[in-house]
């Protein structure tokens, strides 16, 4: 059974802004990674998701329900976290703990208390004094302390530190592992990478891909850059070799390969390589290398 | 029915302001009782006869009887308890739903299972009650010092329909800012209604005293449905009890209405 299903969804803004008849579906147990740029209307579906917003055209469910008319049912069984956080004034963290678990009728804090000790998380100080980073700790605690079976992500690990973004990993993996539905929304691929196991592409409120993750590792391509001893080897090499090669500045030849990398490292023996690095690929490189030959996708990324 | 924990944490938001304009009340309402003389009551016209009369009018001192009641009418219910609650009940509106929609805590409030209208309903309460506890406090005052100071000198059933008429018109207040607070995504706009409204009604009225010429003006504003003359004389003001019924009655709809239809930008 489809948990979350999102049939025809359109809210159109003006201006290419919004979502345009989006049609996706997640199963039971599935972590979905929702990937965009910033702008791409990522944050309207989960809106429509959420029951703040009513679509123009099509439909929005989640557990059989109308995300909109039912939308406190659905919230007995769903954790949230929003991508701002907004929090009363004047709390402190763990009154505004309280406060979530009392609006939920939730009684049993010990995995309130385990989240809150896996996240090292202060919260005896004001809210209002929070860091970023430990106002988004206390969020992602507030979306995971009742233990809900659909939990919707928007940007989790903004604003934490790569020590908390692996501990939110693992929560993650905890969480598919008792069969959770997870959706999260990104703009960073790695962030998605670790642990979704499907992803949707959104672009200016269109969805252009839905991939499986294994799929997507192995279409993956790479970006290296290679610096030479001198600009005549840089530019002999990159004449000679059979690669695709995107740019040859200097001594400095920058490349993609697809797949594994046995033939790039033979070739690269003939030469004097005085460093070899990759580019961590942005989601519009990993876009345009997966999807570069689609019309849209050209100018305006 | 209701939230609970919502209901606490409005309270905890809220009762600061509350006492505050409670405490200027108090400062208030003691001292125009004690004020109050029957000998120099007399003396005191012929003083403000000398003032320029469009100014004293304005702030609602015009017409001053011999009697308790009417000394109260004019000096407290014609412009002070018209002034004081509203700053609080401003406050309070904006708070109640559109602060929460701007800041984005709603988002929150909403991620909980409980529906848009049961939030508004518990917010909604929270300032019909808390605005019918400070005019019932004012009403339980004003009437025990002018027991205490003035014994059986009050009107006492002329005290009570003003102060069920300031109730009255503070329902239809409120139930502008709260509508305004619902309709609104930001407090900015939310304030320019909920507070520009009452604020506008409130110099209107003013204005409208001050004189022949410009009386028409009070076609113009609400507070014209809260006439102390009228109670005290006892004639033609339950009319205007009503229509100021029917206008919280309709507010507060048209706010739970809006608010349970609308998208929200969280």
């Amino acid at each position: 059974m489809s948990i979350i299903e999102i049939n025809g969804l359109t809210k159109d803004y003006g201006d290419h802004k919004g979502n345009f008849d989006l049609t996706f579906s997640i199963e039971e147990g599935e972590i979905f990674g929702y990937l965009g740029p910033n702008g791409a209307g990522k944050t309207t579906t989960i809106r429509h998701l959420m029951g703040f917003l009513t679509p123009d055209k099509g439909s929005v469910q989640i557990l059989g329900l109308d995300c909109r008319s039912s939308s406190a049912d659905i919230m007995k069984h769903m954790g949230y976290l929003p991508g701002e956080i907004a929090f009363f004034d004047g709390m402190n963290g763990m009154e505004f703990l309280n406060f979530m678990a009392e609006m939920r009728g939730l009684r049993d804090t010990s995995l309130r208390d385990k989240l809150v000790d896996l996240f090292e998380l202060d919260t005896k100080g004001k809210i209002r004094k929070m860091s970023k980073g430990m106002k988004q700790k206390l969020g992602i605690v507030c979306a995971f302390m009742h233990d809900p079976r659909v939990l919707i992500l928007d940007e989790p690990t903004s604003g934490l530190d790569p020590l908390m973004q692996k501990a939110f990993a693992g929560l993650i993996l905890e969480e598919k592992s008792k069969g959770k539905t997870i959706l999260m929304s990104s703009h960073s691929f790695e962030e998605i990478e670790r642990t979704c196991d499907r992803v949707g592409i959104i672009r200016q409120g269109e969805l252009v891909a839905t991939e499986n993750m294994h799929d997507l590792r192995l279409k993956r391509r790479k970006i290296y850059l290679v610096i030479f001893d001198s600009s005549t080897s840089a530019s002999r090499f990159a004449d000679s070799s059979g690669f695709d090669i995107i740019d040859v500045n200097d001594n400095t030849v920058k490349l993609s390969i697809l797949g594994n990398v046995t033939e790039f490292i033979k070739a690269l023996q003939n030469y004097t390589v005085l460093d070899l690095n990759t580019e961590t690929s942005n989601l519009e490189d990993i876009f345009m290398h997966y999807y570069g030959d689609k019309p849209h996708s050209a100018s305006n990324m | 029915m209701l939230s609970k924990p919502l209901l606490k944490a409005t309270i905890k938001q809220n009762y600061m302001v509350f006492l505050i304009i409670v405490a200027v009340l108090m400062l208030y309402l003691p001292i125009i009782i004690t004020m109050y003389d029957p000998a120099t009551q007399e003396s005191l016209n012929k003083v403000l006869d000398t003032m320029p009369q469009g100014m004293i009018a304005a702030m609602g001192f015009s017409e001053i009887g011999a009697d308790l009641i009417d000394f109260i009418g004019s000096y407290f219910y014609g412009f002070l308890i018209l002034l004081l609650p509203m700053i609080y009940t401003i406050i309070a509106c904006n708070r109640c739903i559109a602060s929460h929609v701007d800041k984005g805590s709603m988002a929150y409030l909403l991620s909980t299972p409980n529906t848009r209208s049961k939030i508004a309903r518990t917010q909604s309460l929270f300032i019909i009650v808390s605005i019918t506890i400070m005019i019932a406090f004012i009403t339980i005052v004003g009437l025990v010092l002018s027991n205490a100071t003035f014994p059986d000198k009050l009107d006492i059933n002329a005290f009570l329909l003003m102060n069920l008429g300031s109730l009255l018109l503070y329902y239809a207040v409120t139930g502008f800012g709260f509508f305004a607070s619902c309709l609104f995504n930001d407090t900015k706009n939310s304030l320019m209604i909920g507070a520009g409204l009452p604020v506008a009604f409130l110099v209107i009225q003013m204005i409208s005293d001050v004189g022949e010429k410009t009386s028409f003006l009070k076609y113009f504003t609400m507070f014209t449905l809260f006439d102390v003359d009228k109670i005290i004389g006892g004639q033609g003001y339950i009319p205007q009890f009503i229509a100021l019924a029917i206008i919280a009655v309709v507010m507060y709809g048209l706010g739970f209405y809006v608010f349970k239809k609308r998208d929200l930008p969280l």
